[in-house]
């Protein structure tokens, strides 16, 4: 028998607008965990080193960048070119991952747009987090170098997990964007790596960001990843430009302002999704 | 009007309009967008439009079993997913009490890479359930399934029939108030559909409302006291479910 205190769901013509719906989210959070828990269980099966690829991917970036770095003789604050190189492309692999997996994970996961209800927002917010435990793993590279470059890390260190947070809300900010338009304008995905290409350069990866030019210094800093890779940088070995401050200042704003806009572009989207996808 | 608070399904005057798609490629749509980027807020204008649905109305009491059926395109799949929330009605609307399992597709979820046991759990919380919910049924859905042996390999060396078994025996699972089956005992065999058909009626006889989609009067007649027939979006018929038929097949018969 129906109980009298069963929940009741009143169902209302579609008004151009849904709700963020919090509570429904906290009670479906375990569509979230399964989620994520498929993501990270199936990202690399048929692979022969697994898990290692989250290591070998930031170790061969870096590589390839050192190369670039002795050629251009580029400076590093003082730390060996390597070390700064991944630094640098740990937190940035794990970013351009999570943003292309979140701006694909309503196209790629139509059936359970068209056949099943959950708050829809879950999609990219399991494809941010499931990317998390590449990020943790590719972490572990820069202990590593370190003891190999006997450099030992500052006592900022403890604000690290902070920045990897902002990572992932970063890319989550993005990836609503990106995911919410990608189900309309397919072009997304074929624009996306010259997007991702063109924030490479004009983040502070590959360079200090203290090579950037007065006159652009401070439009560096409106990037989010600005303040990331610098904080990242920041937290690991200390020191630090006198710019840190302002420019993840700059980076909590934008991002502040990214992940705002991009929940209400979704929230506004959302009801359509399953008649286009 | 019965009252309100004794009724598991309430539809009013539901309706649902699509927009048709200009048909424009890739780059056309991409250049009206850049021509006026103010589309990425707006909704797409009413460009031409077609009703799918039109001033349905029904109710469902608890207990009872509700054949929806109807010719292809009559709209029976777009009520569904409104009454599932998959979609949004354009009018009108539905109030339901107690907790909703909907079934739209037969394995919901299922990914090919991974075991039985680890689909099972997917599409039962994708679906609805809690994973403790699942746990508790572990058994019994296995069971119903006759999947045992297989539990640990993954979904995809299973044959299709056992498969669909499995994807089946999730969604006979249902510990709730209201359940909503499209078509899914289509791809299933005999002697599943009978034990399906058998477990849909138990549920109903403890109090849950079962609306559910077929094509196949045999199966389903002996099952729903009711039906209601689809055509054109709207409703034709809406008694008992033998009269419901005979209109259905007049229909069909009209239709050739």
């Amino acid at each position: 028998m129906i109980q009298p205190d069963a929940p009741v769901t009143r169902i209302g013509p579609a008004t151009g607008w849904t709700p963020l719906a919090l509570r429904e989210m906290w009670e479906r959070r375990e569509v979230l965990y399964l989620l994520v828990w498929r993501d990270i269980k199936l990202r690399y099966r048929h692979t022969r080193v697994g898990a290692l690829w989250a290591l070998l991917q930031p170790l061969l970036s870096m590589l390839m960048l050192s190369l670039f770095g002795r050629i251009v003789g580029v400076k590093s604050h003082g730390l060996p070119y390597p070390l700064f190189a991944a630094s640098g492309l740990v937190p940035w692999i794990y970013f351009t991952h999570a943003l292309t997996q979140a701006s694909n994970s309503l196209v790629q996961n139509e059936v359970l747009l068209t056949k099943t209800y959950f708050p829809r927002i879950m999609l990219p917010m399991a494809a941010v987090v499931s990317g998390a435990a590449d990020f943790l793993v590719a972490a572990l590279l820069l202990p590593f170098l370190m003891l190999y470059y006997h450099i030992p890390p500052s006592a900022h260190i403890v604000a690290l997990p902070l920045f990897m947070l902002l990572a992932l809300i970063t890319a989550l900010s993005a990836g609503l964007w990106l995911a919410a338009l990608n189900i309309e304008y397919r072009d997304l995905t074929n624009a996306l790596p010259f997007l991702t290409q063109l924030l490479f350069f004009l983040t502070p990866l590959a360079y200090p960001a203290s090579m950037i030019p007065p006159p652009w210094r401070m439009f560096a800093g409106v990037n989010p990843l600005t303040g990331l890779v610098e904080g990242f940088r920041w937290a690991l070995f200390g020191g630090g430009s006198p710019n840190l401050l302002l420019d993840v200042g700059l980076s909590l704003a934008s991002v502040s302002i990214l992940l705002t806009s991009g929940v209400v572009v979704f929230q506004r989207k959302e009801e359509r999704f399953a008649e286009i996808v | 009007m019965s009252d309100m608070s004794a009724l598991a399904i309430h539809v009013r005057e539901l309706g649902k309009r699509f927009q048709l798609e200009p048909g424009r490629r890739a780059h056309e749509r991409l250049e009206h967008l850049l021509r006026s980027p103010a589309r990425l807020w707006k909704q797409r204008p009413a460009a031409a439009a077609t009703w799918v649905l039109r001033d349905v109305s029904f109710d469902l009491h608890p207990s009872e079993i509700v054949a929806l059926v109807g010719c292809n395109g009559s709209g029976k799949s777009v009520l569904l997913k409104i009454i599932s929330r998959v979609m949004k009605p354009t009018e009108g609307n539905v109030t339901i009490r107690g907790r909703v399992a909907s079934i739209l597709d037969v394995g919901t979820g299922f990914h090919p890479d991974l075991t039985g046991r680890e689909n099972l759990f997917l599409s039962g919380v994708i679906l609805g359930m809690k994973r403790v919910e699942v746990a508790r049924a572990f058994d019994e859905i296995v069971a119903f399934a006759e999947v045992e042996k297989y539990l640990d390999i993954p979904v995809k060396r299973y044959s299709s029939g056992m498969k669909m078994r499995l994807a089946l025996a999730v969604c006979a699972q249902f510990e709730r108030d209201v359940v909503l089956l499209d078509e899914v005992l289509a791809v299933a065999d005999e002697g599943f559909q009978r034990r399906y058909i058998a477990r849909v009626a138990q549920v109903a006889s403890e109090g849950c409302a079962v609306l559910m989609v077929s094509h196949d009067a045999q199966a389903v007649e002996r099952l729903c006291a009711r039906a209601i027939l689809l055509d054109g979006g709207r409703i034709a018929a809406n008694g008992p479910s033998r009269e419901v038929f005979d209109r259905y097949h007049g229909l069909l018969s009209a239709a050739e």
